[in-house]
């Protein structure tokens, strides 16, 4: 249990890391910096704790970026600034960048190195990978705003 | 000011506004739903019966309604840059225009006023790098693969920033500081530093993931704005494509395979 704990802290100390430094390279005004590092930490580390019980990746990602979502209605409303400036910061640490880049070196790979099985499978699954990641992040971002508040401004 | 008509010369000067800000937020990478919603509630707020936009990825057109009479404008659309702080401004100008707050005078000058402001750019690259070595410590590296991972995202940062600052395009920019930032991480592996160095390069590319294009194209589609969507997707995608051109690149030269 505690060695579950402490995987979950360091999960989240290193995910609010990349969170809040993406977030000043979308140059996120200062006041919203803390909610990126935050969510980005809440977020990540909630994927990993329900990967950990044995989801995959995908749903996972659905469940956290669902919460995420909900929770920046509350500070969107609260402190009056678009969602997007906080949520996509906070996402960052999700994104599958290395399932994408996998995807891309291997189909570079096919055509310089030649077809295998091999490569090929390792290309599919890889861009699927990417693929169903980056919507389930973005349906879930997106889940206040097409259920709850449906065609309403949530600010 | 809903109470008295507006005259043309009036509806004009809306219609400037209401333009500028839709192009305030698609230059600084709003999404299309937040660009529409924004700025048609701008409109409203300074009188007009309606105005109807159509988004695309290098331009918007954008028509003013009031009593019947339709002044129509359209506005390219240049990149410059994610900006966050710009989005918020346009925002809080809309709610206190909406608020009846500021006049329309008021609104114009201030929109017109916005200046993007930019995080010390040496702060953001020692961020960036912290964050990328963060991300080989989610992939289960130790403190060595950290350190080289750090090293290499910083110089590559760096590089991105200059060739951003000299106005290259984004697509060279990518590829070349793919490359930089792979032939860095692979004298890890050269020098075995560390114990899984391949890690650190896989991690130092990562600041190099369009990540706000692709949650942006998705969100896109998902909110109906298919086309603006397909564009982001496209964009996003030949960027990830010249950033592993680089990284192929780097690796066929220095012979070190960190990937597949």
């Amino acid at each position: 249990m505690s060695d579950l704990l402490l995987m979950l802290a360091e999960d989240a100390l290193f995910s609010a890391i990349p969170a809040l430094g993406f977030a000043l390279l979308f140059n996120v005004p200062g006041r919203c910096l803390v909610f990126c590092a935050l969510g980005g930490a809440l977020a990540h580390s909630l994927r990993s704790l329900i990967m950990y019980w044995g989801v995959d990746i995908e749903w996972s990602t659905l469940a956290a970026s669902t919460l995420l979502g909900l929770i920046a209605v509350y500070w969107s409303r609260r402190y009056l600034i678009p969602r997007p400036v906080i949520t996509i910061a906070a996402i960052i640490p999700m994104i599958p960048g290395s399932y994408a880049f996998t995807t891309m070196l291997g189909i570079l790979e096919l055509h310089g190195g030649g077809y295998s099985p091999e490569l090929l499978s390792k290309v599919i699954e890889n861009g699927l990978t990417t693929l169903f990641i980056l919507f389930a992040l973005s349906f879930g971002l997106a889940i206040p705003s097409v259920l709850i508040y449906r065609g309403r401004p949530i600010v | 000011m809903s109470s008295q008509s507006i005259t043309q010369i009036q509806q004009t000067e809306i219609t400037r506004i209401v333009a500028l800000a839709a192009q305030l937020l698609q230059q600084h990478g709003a999404e299309s739903k937040l660009i529409e919603q924004t700025s048609t509630r701008l409109g409203k707020a300074m009188g007009l019966d309606s105005s109807e936009m159509a988004i695309s990825a290098d331009a918007i057109v954008l028509t003013s309604l009031y009593q019947g009479r339709c002044i129509t404008t359209t506005r390219r659309v240049l990149d410059h840059g994610i900006n966050m702080h710009m989005v918020c401004e346009v925002q809080r100008i809309m709610l206190l225009a909406e608020g009846k707050m500021l006049d329309l005078e008021g609104i114009g000058i201030r929109l017109r006023n916005l200046t993007p402001i930019r995080y010390n750019r040496w702060l953001v690259a020692l961020m960036v790098a912290l964050s990328c070595a963060s991300f080989s410590r989610l992939f289960g590296a130790d403190w060595n693969v950290f350190a080289v991972t750090f090293a290499a995202s910083f110089a590559a940062m760096l590089v991105r920033q200059q060739l951003a600052q000299m106005h290259h395009n984004p697509l060279i920019n990518f590829g070349i500081t793919a490359f930089v930032a792979t032939m860095l991480a692979s004298l890890g592996v050269r020098f075995g530093i560390g114990e899984q160095p391949q890690i650190a390069m896989a991690a130092s590319v990562l600041l190099l993931i369009p990540g706000f294009p692709l949650i942006n194209a998705v969100s896109d589609m998902v909110k109906g704005h298919i086309n603006m969507g397909i564009s982001r997707w496209f964009g996003a995608s030949l960027l990830t494509l010249s950033a592993a051109a680089g990284i192929a690149l780097a690796m066929n030269l220095s012979g070190i395979r960190g990937w597949l």
